[in-house]
């Protein structure tokens, strides 16, 4: 059995092995010329190459190769001598060098060079940038215009190409001649001293450009005065104090932009350092804070960090409570404060802070209590629960003023 | 014997599948599960053979998970979509369970008649309707369906050693194997090793006239017999559990399971967490627990016997944590791995067919005219009545647990989103959503875009998660601290993971995103908020992929599918002579075991009432426990509690309800009261912990100090609050705290302000943006910089500008390096920082690095992240250098900067300030941030508060700031050189647009403070509005 297998491996391996040797190819190679003498066109137009050769049966090959790729062409025979070779029109349409090689059987039998020039008179088109989208006023920044003219079939025109670029601010109109350089052309249009919009464009050959523009924002503010103003400088704690600016400007007089930020800083009596802040609305800016609940002295300072400052501005809030009684009843226990009578001896709007601070004889910090006052008093109640027997010292505090009391607290009073 | 069709299981199947088919369309989209397997379906929809899916996780494979149901619904899919799919597949997998319960009871018991009561109980068992209706578990319950009908193949095989049920058994097996990995592998274990040991008791109950006589000789000889049939269908079960999933084995391997591990409920102590103990053993068991009695006593028959150590193993191991057993029993590493809610799936499907059994003797058994006889006919009835009602409260009960106590979030309309995320290239970024649950898995299933995100955290490879004991980020506000600090990592760094939009179902976050830089987008007409990061590059067009040999993706396309063909083709013949009759089967040997059932042992069954007398106890017990408990105003301590959870759960009228009614204070004044109050507390907080400290307890009054701590999205907020408390009529109230009477001056406000618009794209065109369209970057300028160390933690701070004219959003990334120039670590700056700038606005900004930042993850990461607390790295490189980034981007949303600070005083307890709104939005939280200046105003620390409370419009609010003691500062190095803003050098601009800067001003703002190790302060205020006007 396995003799069989044996032999009829054997035979197949045989059967694999018999193979004519190969024979080396005759290659003479053939008389062929090429006819077509121009070795240059303007982009788009088309291009036959054409060989005279006395054997059209050879089987030619024509590798072309440009910037972008390569390709392969195969000949179409017109007659008995003459083989034509015609140039795919993306071929034709690329400006630049593009190099042929004639190949028979893979082997080079001749070579050239085609030059296609940009097709400017066909058409023009333009492609521009302009950027950045803004500049701020002044001497040194600028906003760079990039122009790219091409022919119709992409490609950049060449060197020299005269393009003219316009731009426009306020009433100006500015006109330029430049010509590109390595396949574009381009300009700084300076920043303007006053703010507002350049808007430019350019054109070649007759093509015009789309429009593009660039703002030019004011430069940072300088120096500028505040002032505040308030319905009344009563120290009431429920008033609006309004800080407003002059218009802010630049160096060059431009309004600064809507929405820059403006810090109000408030030095207060106890050198404490409040703020508010404000943003310019056409240069001015307006800030808002509510009025102390006790007699203050403001003084207010306006800041654009690192650009400009305003005068020093000073307010000087008076008391408008003069004092307030304080009522114990029910052991003590049951405090009534108020009422609280403001400048015109009017009840005080609600929501006075006051605030009651419980120590034991000894001075020692038991529990403090906050309460707000409603139609111009306010209550606050010692539970049983919440305060044993015994003597306290309380320390009110309201509107500025402080009251300290000494008392019993005794009694079972549930409120 | 003409063989009748067996009424019960028509009976039983026709009821399964009018009940479980019917409801599943209301449960399942619902379950936990279900939603993922249809994200696994539709990755098999779309590219069978590809494992890799890029829209999960930055990419995972699928063969993480044995793949037969999800390309089964894949498959169906293209007939009627994927939940036609899904919803064909569950009731296939109701069908085989019902008919696999009947042969299994058949085996087990050899009586038609009581398998008939098995594929009844089946229907109505509490496991099986939580596994589908509440887990989903689709590939479980098919896997464990086709394991019980593969059981009588494997018996007979073992039996008679016949190749016809060597064949069938096997194939039955390799399609177990292909829908769930985890079931045959315990299922081996738990189910065919005792059902092996049955099969050899039955030959050797054959040798012999009764079980008396069955000794272990006999046992052990007739198990030497057997051998080679049990390690051949043992070695063939083990090569179809390699072979079948062999891709699986082969990923397994190459990407071990780094997550750490995820708390799950399961291993909870059931007496603790009392929520665990109902679902994952109160349901499941059921009815069960009642007859535990008999079902030892009828599994330690001799017959039974492995049965019943593996009943016993599985029942124990349900546990979970209740006792240390389980953990002891399988070890630290795979305790914290498995679900145990599995070993309790299986011991009630083992229990089945005893309990079958015992219904039938119930029902018209010998334990009926036991029962008769002992307590009469009515007790008989009643008992009865109680065991079916029981058990059908529990399905009912476990049917609607999801209505009453929704797991999910509503359910949210996608569409609104996958078109969104269609339209104009917006999946060329990665999303994530947030407070989506497991719907987030059917948002993936039908679009293209990524997230971040995933369902099946096992297939994570991003270390951010697998670090994390978070089972997604989208539900991340349940894991406490950590899910938060996992989240927050996502939202401070999106860049990395291409992550620029976040559609959140859940205003809890709101607050987070906005301070880690994110801004409102649109709100969809689902009511999903879209929230966008600017200067987020588009995910690159290549992305990483781990590719496998084609040989492997093979495998996992054709076998899964092909096991089930096979199995069919194998089995046909069996289905159809069994169902239609037509032809004679010969009866199997079990058949013949089939018990006579004529004495129920008396003792046991007064054992059952003694234990059913227990059990009722401790429900009884637990009961009154949960009543003691619940009982809001008993004590000083309950009205507290129930107080705060009122307020938590914003239950406002019964908050009310708790104020003592001696203080004449309506319903309607106080939720007026309630409702004025906004802020990170009474909005976006979650309370986490109540620590109640009751003191100075009279007979009728006390005085409660209140603990609190809150998860917020942006920090832990501990609170202290006292409260009175006073006892009226037996019950104890809360005193109300006094309310701010503030009232501003005038009715009607006016305000200006300059707002910002921006178009996007001017031209409509799906080409990219247009030169024109794209706005310049607005410019910033770095002022300072500078690389500090403070209480063993680097973070860089500086302070920037935007110099521009427009609004900017700012992004700035750190990079630190060691002398060497080696990178250590970057980040981004978080949250102490403003994110967006008004035109010459400036802010300070403090960038720390946190665990992900480091280069080395492994080594620095904490056990437990916290987010105030950061890793004190302790790396031997020490930073030296750092380099500095930042980006603006026009802003034009979250420009309010109407906060003002009105007063501030320094006294022992530190600041108390106040802060005005000046303007006509409300600020939900205000945010301090805190700037520490040296003598010559040259920044120092940056620190940030946020005020619980916030501010109302024209209103103040107070806050209280400790300052910091700087003694222990360390300025390491300071300078401009490595700060780039847009990509050029901040030099470059500052000589450009600020060529005269004027450096005092930076001075003339601080307040002169003199503290520790500090000269300067500065407030600066950061305003989050909660709902935009």
């Amino acid at each position: 059995m396995s003799f069989k297998i044996l032999i009829i491996l054997s035979l197949l391996l045989l059967g694999c092995s018999d193979k004519k040797e190969e024979q080396p190819k005759v290659t003479n190679t053939p008389n062929i010329a090429l006819t077509t003498t121009l070795n240059n066109s303007i982009a788009g137009s088309p291009i036959t190459l054409s060989f005279k050769t006395d054997n059209t049966a050879n089987v030619y090959k024509l590798q072309i190769k440009n910037a972008y790729g390569n390709v392969l062409l195969h000949p179409e025979i017109t007659d008995s001598e003459l083989i034509n070779f015609n140039i795919p029109t993306n071929f034709t349409r690329i400006a630049g060098p593009f190099r042929w090689k004639l190949l028979l059987h893979g082997k080079i039998i001749l070579n050239g060079k085609h030059t296609i020039t940009t097709n400017a008179p066909k058409a023009t088109y333009i492609e521009s940038y302009f950027g950045p989208r803004s500049v701020t006023a002044g001497y040194n920044d600028f906003s760079m215009l990039t122009i790219s003219p091409t022919d119709a079939y992409d490609n950049p025109l060449d060197n020299g190409t005269e393009v003219t670029v316009k731009y426009q601010f306020l009433e100006n109109i500015e006109e330029l001649k430049i010509s590109t350089k390595n396949f574009v052309a381009w300009y700084n249009v300076a920043s303007t001293l006053k703010s507002g919009r350049i808007l430019v464009t350019s054109e070649c050959n007759g093509t015009t450009s789309k429009e593009l523009a660039t703002i030019v924002y004011p430069s940072n503010a300088v120096n500028f005065s505040i002032r505040s103003s308030s319905a009344h400088n009563f120290a009431d704690g429920n008033q609006i104090i309004t800080f407003t600016s002059d218009i802010i400007k630049d160096e060059f007089g431009n309004i600064v932009t809507n929405g820059t930020l403006v810090t109000f800083v408030i030095k207060n009596e106890k050198e404490v350092y409040l703020y508010t802040i404000g943003t310019t609305l056409n240069g001015i800016a307006e800030a808002k804070t509510l009025h102390p609940d006790k007699a203050s002295k403001w003084e207010i300072q306006a800041f654009i960090t690192g650009a400009a400052e305003s005068n020093i501005t000073e307010f000087n809030f008076k008391p408008a409570i003069k004092d307030y009684p304080v009522h114990f009843s029910k052991g003590n226990r049951n405090i009534d404060i108020g009422p609280f009578e403001s400048f015109m001896k009017q009840l005080i709007p609600d929501g006075l802070l006051i605030q009651l601070d419980i120590y034991d004889t000894n001075g020692k910090f038991i529990e403090s209590k906050k309460t707000t006052t409603k139609d111009g008093v306010c209550n606050i109640f010692l539970g049983e629960y919440f305060l044993a027997d015994g003597d306290y010292i309380l320390k009110l505090k309201a509107a500025g003023i402080t009251k300290e009391f000494t008392k019993n607290i005794h009694g079972n009073t549930t409120k | 014997m003409k063989k009748k069709t067996n009424t019960l299981l028509i009976l039983a199947l026709i009821v399964g599948l009018a009940f479980h088919g019917s409801a599943i369309f209301f449960t399942l989209e619902y379950t936990y599960d279900a939603l993922i397997h249809l994200f696994f379906a539709d990755h098999y929809a779309d590219s069978w053979f590809d494992p890799w899916e890029y829209r999960w996780y930055t990419g995972f494979t699928v063969q993480s998970y044995p793949p037969l149901v999800h390309q089964l619904i894949g498959i169906l899919s293209y007939i009627g979509g994927l939940k036609f799919g899904m919803y064909t597949v569950a009731l296939i997998a109701i069908i085989l369970f019902i008919t696999g319960a009947y042969r299994y009871t058949l085996l087990m018991t050899g009586s038609r008649r009581i398998a008939g009561y098995g594929a009844v109980m089946a229907v109505f068992s509490s496991t099986f309707v939580e596994t589908l209706h509440i887990f989903g578990q689709l590939p479980s319950v098919s896997a464990l369906s086709i394991l019980l009908h593969s059981m009588t193949e494997i018996y007979l095989y073992i039996k008679t050693g016949k190749t016809r049920y060597f064949i069938t058994s096997a194939t039955m097996l390799a399609v177990t194997v292909t829908s769930h990995h985890v079931t045959p592998l315990f299922g081996m274990v738990f189910f065919i090793a005792p059902l092996m040991g049955m099969t050899v008791m039955d030959a050797a109950r054959e040798k012999v006239n009764s079980y008396k006589e069955l000794s272990f000789k006999v046992f052990w000889g007739t198990t030497l017999q057997h051998f080679w049939r049990i390690a051949k269908f043992g070695g063939t079960a083990i090569f179809l559990l390699v072979f079948c999933i062999f891709p699986y084995w082969y990923n397994s391997k190459r990407n071990p399971i780094t997550q750490v591990a995820i708390p799950h409920g399961s291993r909870d102590n059931f007496l603790e967490i009392t929520s665990s103990g109902l679902v994952f053993f109160l349901i499941p068991w059921g009815v069960f627990l009642f007859i535990l009695p008999y079902f030892f006593y009828r599994y330690f028959s001799k017959r039974y016997l492995f049965f019943g150590l593996s009943f016993t193993l599985l029942t124990i191991l349900g546990t979970g944590g209740t006792t240390p057993i389980p953990r002891l029993m399988l070890g630290e590493m795979a305790f914290n791995i498995l679900t145990l809610d599995r070993f309790t799936l299986w011991a009630t499907i083992m229990a089945l067919p005893i309990f079958a059994e015992f219904a039938y003797r119930m029902v018209e058994g010998d334990l009926k005219t036991l029962v008769q006889e002992k307590f009469g006919g009515v007790y008989h009835r009643v008992l009865g009545g109680l065991i079916a009602g029981g058990m059908l409260f529990m399905v009912l009960f476990t049917m609607t647990l999801g209505y009453f106590r929704p797991s999910q979030p509503a359910k949210i309309k996608m569409l609104p989103i996958v078109n969104f995320l269609g339209a104009d290239s917006h999946d060329s970024w990665r999303y994530l959503p947030l407070g989506f649950g497991d719907q987030m898995a059917w948002l993936s299933a039908q679009t293209n875009a990524m997230t971040v995100d995933g369902n099946y955290h096992s297939a994570r490879r991003l270390p951010e998660l697998t670090t994390r004991a978070i089972e997604r980020i989208e539900n991340s506000k349940f894991r406490g601290v950590e899910g938060i600090g996992s989240l927050q990592q996502f939202l401070t760094v999106p860049e990395k993971y291409n992550l620029k939009y976040i559609f959140s179902n859940d205003k809890f976050y709101d607050p987070i995103l906005y301070y880690c830089g994110w801004q409102r987008l649109q709100q969809l007409e689902n009511g999903i908020m879209v929230w966008e990061k600017l200067n987020v590059a588009p995910i690159p067009q290549i992305m990483p992929k781990q590719d496998v040999p084609t040989i492997m993706k093979i495998m996992w396309g054709i076998i899964p599918l092909s096991t089930v063909l096979i199995a069919i083709f194998v089995n046909i013949q069996m289905i159809w002579v069994r169902l239609l009759k037509s032809r004679k089967l010969e009866e199997h040997s079990f058949m013949k075991l089939e018990l006579p059932y004529n004495k129920f042992p008396s003792r046991l069954l007064t054992f059952s009432h003694w234990w059913a007398l227990l059990i009722l106890i401790c429900i009884g017990y637990g009961m009154y426990i949960f009543y003691i408990k619940n009982v809001t105003q008993l004590s000083p301590n309950n009205v507290v509690e129930s107080y705060y959870d009122a307020l938590d759960f914003k239950e406002f009228s019964r908050a009310h309800s708790y104020i003592d009614p001696e203080e004449n204070i309506d319903i309607a004044q106080y939720m007026l009261e309630v409702s004025v109050t906004d802020g990170i507390l009474s909005s976006y907080a979650k309370l986490d912990s109540l620590g109640i400290e009751i003191y100075d307890e009279t007979k009728n009054s006390a005085k409660a100090k209140v603990a609190t701590r809150w998860i917020t999205p942006l920090e832990n907020v501990f609170n202290n609050d006292f409260h009175e408390l006073i006892k009226r009529k037996n019950k104890w109230y809360i005193k109300t705290l006094k309310v701010d009477n503030d009232i501003p001056p005038d009715q009607l406000f006016t305000a200006n302000s300059t707002t910002y618009y921006n178009h996007g794209r001017r031209k409509i065109t799906t080409q990219e943006t247009y030169h024109e369209d794209v706005l310049k970057q607005p410019v910033l300028e770095i002022l300072s910089a500078k690389l500090v160390k403070y209480k063993g933690q680097y973070s860089i701070i500086g302070e920037l500008q935007n110099v521009d004219n427009t609004p900017a959003d700012i992004v700035i990334k750190a990079t630190l390096y060691n002398d060497n120039n080696k990178e250590l670590a970057n980040y981004n700056a978080k949250h102490q920082i403003k994110h967006k700038l008004m035109p010459k606005e400036t802010t300070t900004f403090k960038i720390n690095f946190e665990g992900i930042a480091w280069s080395s993850t492994k080594d620095t990461l904490p056990p437990t992240f916290n987010p105030d607390e950061f890793t004190p790295v302790s790396f031997e490189e020490q930073p030296t250098k750092f380099n500095l980034q930042s980006a603006g981007n026009t802003a034009n949303t979250d420009l309010y900067k109407h906060v003002a600070l009105q007063d501030m005083e320094y006294t022992e307890q530190g600041f108390n300030g106040v802060l005005f709104n000046s303007g006509v939005q409300e600020v939900t939280i205000p945010q301090l941030i805190i700037s520490y200046y040296d003598a010559d105003s040259n920044l120092l620390w940056v620190d940030h508060k946020f005020v619980t409370e916030g501010v109302r419009i024209q209103r103040k609010q107070f806050f209280n700031y400790k300052p910091l003691d700087l003694d222990s500062l360390e300025v390491i190095t300071s300078g401009l050189e490595n700060c780039f803003v847009n990509g050029s050098p901040n030099k470059a601009i500052a000589d450009k647009i600020f060529p005269n800067r004027e450096l005092t001003h930076g001075k003339k703002q601080a307040y002169p403070f003199k503290g520790k190790g500090y000269e300067y302060l500065k407030f600066e205020i950061n305003s989050y509005i909660g709902n935009p006007k």
